[in-house]
């Protein structure tokens, strides 16, 4: 019990850390919002005026929009661990590894979450799809996507952050573990928009929920390692 | 002189004879790129002490320091601080040094109290609040402290990162090149804290081109050479040359593979 209240501690401090950093540099998170806009912006000029096209494009859509927003986010989140040598300290505080993993993707989380939340709000209104009256199976999507997205990204921002080309090699790296990811999430977003004609809506909130825990668990346990020098 | 409170009780400090020694490392080598920057240290400094790691740069002074903090791993040979191994009790180990590297590892987007406020969680700090407002005063940025850490200079950042020291109870302090980049008042504040450690039971291992200063208050020096241990004098400080048997190094005795 002491030994959870003190990883949930070192996770919460970790955590606060990173959202203060983040809230006072705003930018970074204005900039992480813009290009997601404009991510929707010019897949939906590629797409045309025709609305049931860009309806039924609308999930694939947000979901790019999200994961290519979160790259930058979670890569946002380490690069503060590259102000003089705040990585090297962060190893060397007497902490449990699986505890500043679990701080820096609650972390991711938290940005990823209110992002895709403002993400599927700016689909709403360009696409013409009905978000209020799918919210709880489209919010239940978004947590779940959110935490994958922060899993995955905060292990592979971990493996890059000595890569000098590191900006390059996260997405390389972080793309393609995520595909599953983003299949799960745009067809749970479909199936919510569409009122799950098919009853599958179930099936892949399981599939993400499946993704989310196996990465959590791999990245918490190998996680020390990449703090290692 | 202002008096500077080590208010963090030593974890392992006890009467010297009975204590482990903070250093005992025996045929230490740690490779970069293939390159050796130590290359077989065998080195005994006994607990309590003072001692200063001098020599010319790039003799692997803040490679060993390095290697005892656990920031990097050896490449040959064991290391023990406070008894405890490097590799194997690297997470208990922890809990016992502190480490001033010539990186500072603050936050640049936090105040210099959230700074602090940070390292007290992560080093679980008790009664923080209090410790960090006299940590901050005592290092003399009590009038800064909620200004953001971009806006600091060198030297003030210097002073933030021997703050965070305060905030824990270690029982070994390492510090590279902690006279760098501070002013006369900084300097001062080194001083009073090598006296406060001294007088705690405080080792400390101090890698330093400021012999003047330093001189008065070193039990002991190490002397590098190019990743080896030229010369050690004064108390509790002792060495072996490399590739000696293991029979044949009193010096080191105890310290086993």
């Amino acid at each position: 019990m002491n030994s959870l209240r003190g990883h949930a501690r070192v996770a919460l401090a970790v955590a606060r850390k990173d959202a203060l950093a983040e809230l006072r540099g705003r930018h970074a998170l204005v900039s992480t919002l813009f290009f997601a806009a404009v991510v929707l912006l010019l897949f939906g000029f590629a797409l045309g005026p025709d609305a049931a096209r860009l309806a039924a494009a609308a999930p694939g859509l947000l979901w790019l929009a999200v994961v290519f927003a979160g790259v930058l986010a979670v890569n946002r989140l380490h690069l503060l661990e590259t102000d003089d040598g705040a990585f090297e300290q962060l190893a060397l505080y007497p902490v449990p590894r699986q505890a500043i993993y679990a701080g820096k993707a609650l972390g991711g989380f938290a940005v990823m979450l209110l992002l895709a939340v403002l993400v599927l709000g700016a689909v709403g209104i360009l696409f013409a799809v009905d978000v209020p009256s799918a919210w709880p199976a489209l919010l239940v999507t978004a947590v779940l996507g959110a935490a994958g997205v922060a899993a995955v990204g905060t292990f592979y921002a971990g493996v890059t952050i000595r890569l000098r080309a590191r900006e390059v090699m996260l997405p390389l790296l972080m793309l393609p573990v995520l595909a599953p990811l983003l299949l799960g999430a745009v067809k749970a977003t479909g199936a919510a928009l569409a009122g799950d004609p098919f009853g599958e809506l179930g099936a892949w909130l399981q599939l993400l929920v499946a993704f989310d825990v196996i990465m959590i668990v791999a990245g918490a346990a190998t996680y020390g390692y990449l703090l290692e020098d | 002189m202002p008096q500077t409170t080590i208010y963090g009780s030593p974890r392992s400090v006890g009467a010297p004879d009975s204590r482990p020694p903070a250093v005992a490392t025996t045929d230490l080598a740690r490779l970069f790129a293939g390159s050796p920057a130590l290359a077989g240290v065998t080195l005994r400094i006994e607990g309590g002490r003072t001692v200063a790691l001098l020599g010319p740069n790039g003799a692997g002074k803040t490679t060993l320091l390095r290697l005892l903090s656990t920031a990097i791993r050896p490449s040959y040979g064991i290391v023990r601080v406070d008894g405890l191994d490097v590799d194997r009790d690297a997470g208990e180990l922890r809990k016992r040094v502190a480490y001033l590297s010539h990186a500072t590892g603050l936050y640049d987007d936090l105040t210099a109290r959230e700074n602090l406020a940070f390292a007290a969680a992560m080093l679980g700090t008790p009664d923080a609040r209090p410790r960090i407002q006299r940590a901050l005063d005592d290092i003399g940025l009590g009038s800064r402290a909620e200004d953001r850490v971009v806006t600091f200079s060198a030297g003030m950042r210097k002073r933030l990162a021997l703050g965070r020291i305060l905030l824990g109870s270690a029982s070994v302090v390492l510090l590279d090149e902690p006279y760098a980049a501070l002013d006369a008042d900084g300097m001062e504040l080194v001083d009073r804290l090598l006296v406060a450690w001294h007088e705690v039971g405080v080792s400390v291992v101090v890698a330093s081109h400021a012999i003047g200063r330093l001189d008065a208050y070193l039990d002991g020096r190490v002397v590098l050479e190019r990743g080896l241990v030229a010369e050690t004098s004064g108390e509790g400080v002792t060495h072996a040359p490399p590739g000696m048997p293991q029979q044949r190094r009193p010096a080191v005795a105890g310290v086993t593979r």
